[in-house]
């Protein structure tokens, strides 16, 4: 949805809102401390790989954090949301005690706002722009636990709205991949009108919502619901179809799609080419999280087990490695450990993240580096050589790169290792369309803000342009390519 | 080994290795499978074609700017599996690796010759040329560390 500045200010000015404004003193909302989200204990929740770790807030403690928000004029927590979410209005939905109305805010902007509000790095983002951040030094509204308030009391509640509608105009769009990306570009599109349909891979809709982020962050039932969502506004999905070899980009123009959005992630696994490293036991974050996410390979019975071990090491700094990490634990390992080559301050994992992990046990073995895997007699894992290292001076970019110390390397013990050091771009598309721009990285090439490809009816945006980024700027990049989209379909179809 | 009778004839040597270099990559370029990668290798030999204009302007009396700073070795390339440079569909990642191992491997023979110089002049020009090497590694370790192992 288009918003202007004056459109934001006139909401602000609506009868309910003033009074609301009128009715809490600013020194007595700044009063109020930041709530706080209440967890499963680690001792609990490492029993399984299904206990949601963050349980959410209460209805009293929304109603309290929602009065925090001061309902500025100038709402710069808007500029810090990718897809600009309507946050105060939303917020102040709540303090009036609309929650469903709050909901309804939300839909306007965001496909997937469970899901926003579970996993969106929000202390980055829309809180690292709030009032209270950038002018109090002090902690930020919960935006992303409001978010998920939200969100989950309409879904529990059973009263789930379905956002404004265009008259349906026939005009067929695909889209490649279901993940956040597709998703959000999808429910833009069919708000739009169009005839959407998303052609997923996988047997599972959902992308790395379902098959990368373990259901402890992100329940599988959450997404449903927000797919369920689309699909009532009329979203069709094709699972177990793989665009680029089930069928061709043309085999689809033939049966009538107009243009297309690339939504397909970045879904191959990188490893780091150091010796041993094809031995048993060494898999990467994307098939181990797979495998227990999508596949149910935590169950003891599962068809499609994983490798267990006491020793688990997972190498890398980022949320996929926590996700790794953690999951090992549930496995049940007794020594869960990350191996990182920097220092926790350099993690991109989320500070969140980092804190759960260390609650339920796992060890942190930062400024360390694998260089070889030793094999037993099986070809099996069984131990790993690392090396570790120190941060020299910052070179031009400012950034303090590690480097090995001479002679210091150990020895570990590990039965399984997972490799989380970072994904590819998912190559097919790349590699099969002809006349398509691709970087020397893999990601498709787009004209920025615009998400248009080299091949005009070719929109792509999430991983497949980014190479790896967040959730929330995926799902950005789908808004951005639904708007120009309508904009190439209106002129080429729909104009006499 | 290779005698070095003159100044001249090390810069030789050198502008050959650079040749030599931008060769390869041209080569490994024409058998790539993918446009993006054969772009990637054919960006690799024009940045050796670069280095071999800079050593014959050397070599054409134009003051050597070489630096005496130290530069930092990552080693990233050290603990790394050698590519099969057979493969027709290789990653950015692979060609990475390629160019980080050659440029080590340059460093290597330029600081192997220096030890094996005893004149003074001759040392100092295998160092500065060992150390523009380690700049090159360094470059494509740089690279490798921003855009391979974003996550560790």
């Amino acid at each position: 949805m288009e918003r202007s500045e004056e459109y934001i200010k006139n909401e602000r000015k609506q009868d309910w809102r003033v009074a609301l404004q009128k009715k809490t003193k600013a020194k007595d909302r700044m009063s109020i401390e930041r709530a706080i989200m209440a967890e499963t204990p680690p001792e609990v929740r490492i029993t399984s790989q299904r206990i949601e770790v963050n349980t959410g807030l209460t209805k009293e403690q929304a109603l309290v954090e929602a009065s925090r928000c001061m309902d500025c004029v100038n709402p710069t927590c808007m500029e810090g949301c990718p897809v600009s979410i309507n946050i105060p209005k939303f917020i102040k939905n709540i303090e009036r005690g609309e929650f469903l109305e709050a909901a309804s805010v939300l839909k306007e902007s965001s496909a997937l706002p469970a899901v926003c509000g579970r996993v969106c790095p929000q202390e980055l983002q829309c809180e690292k722009r709030c009032f209270y951040v950038e002018k109090l030094h002090q902690p930020a509204i919960a935006i992303g636990y409001l978010e998920r308030f939200v969100a989950d009391y309409e879904r529990e509640s059973g009263n789930i709205s379905t956002p404004k509608m265009l008259a349906a105009n026939g005009i067929k769009v695909a889209v490649i991949g279901s993940g956040p990306s597709g998703l959000s570009f999808a429910g833009d599109m069919a708000k739009l009108g169009y005839d959407v349909t998303v052609f997923e891979a996988l047997h599972e809709i959902g992308g790395v919502l379902k098959y990368g982020i373990p259901e402890f962050r992100l329940p599988n039932a959450v997404v449903d619901v927000e797919i369920e969502s689309l699909r009532r506004m009329g979203v069709k999905f094709i699972t177990n179809y793989i665009v680029g070899q089930t069928a061709s980009l043309d085999d689809l123009k033939a049966d009538g799609y107009k243009a297309f959005y690339v939504g397909s992630g970045a879904g191959l696994p990188r490893f780091m080419n150091i010796p041993g490293e094809n031995s048993n036991g060494i898999l990467s974050s994307n098939e181990y999280l797979t495998r227990v996410n999508l596949m149910g390979a935590d169950s003891e019975d599962s068809d499609t087990p994983v490798l267990r071990g006491k020793h688990v090491v997972v190498v890398g700094g980022g949320n996929t490695a926590m996700d790794s990490v953690r999951t090992a634990k549930r496995l049940g390992a007794e020594h869960a450990t990350i191996v990182y080559r920097r220092s926790e301050e350099e993690m991109p994992a989320r500070a969140e993240e980092v804190h759960h992990a260390k609650q339920e046990g796992i060890e942190f073995l930062t400024l360390t580096n694998p260089i070889e895997y030793m094999a037993d007699e099986n070809g099996r894992v069984s131990q790993m050589k690392v090396q570790k290292m120190e941060l020299g001076e910052p070179d031009a970019s400012g950034r303090r790169r590690p480097i090995p110390i001479e002679g210091s390397e150990y020895i570990l013990d590990c039965e399984v290792v997972v490799v989380a050091v970072g994904v590819s771009p998912n190559p097919l598309i790349p590699n099969s369309v002809e006349g398509l721009d691709v970087s020397k990285w893999g990601t498709i090439e787009v004209v920025k803000d615009k998400m248009q490809s080299s091949i005009p009816e070719m929109f792509a945006g999430g991983d497949i342009v980014r190479g790896g980024a967040t959730v929330i700027l995926a799902m950005g990049d789908g808004k951005k390519a639904a708007k120009n989209m309508n904009i190439y379909l209106t002129e080429k179809y729909l104009v006499n | 080994m290779k005698e070095f009778k003159s100044i001249n004839d090390i810069l030789d040597f050198a502008i050959n290795e650079e040749i030599l270099a931008a060769e390869f990559y041209t080569a490994l370029a024409a058998k790539m499978k993918h446009k993006h990668i054969k772009e990637t290798f054919e960006q690799y030999a024009l940045e050796e074609m670069g280095h071999r204009a800079k050593l014959e302007a050397i070599k054409n009396g134009k003051r050597d700017n070489f630096s005496d700073a130290k530069v930092a070795d990552m080693k990233i390339a050290d603990y790394l599996i050698e590519v099969d440079e057979d493969k027709e569909n290789m990653t950015y990642q692979e060609a990475l690796i390629i160019a980080m191992k050659k440029e080590k491997s340059a460093f290597r023979l330029y600081s192997d010759l220096a030890a094996a110089m005893t004149g003074e002049v001759e040392k100092k020009l295998f160092l500065n040329l060992a150390q523009e090497e380690a700049k090159h590694k360094l470059r494509f370790e740089v690279e490798y560390d921003d855009n391979i192992l974003t996550e560790n």
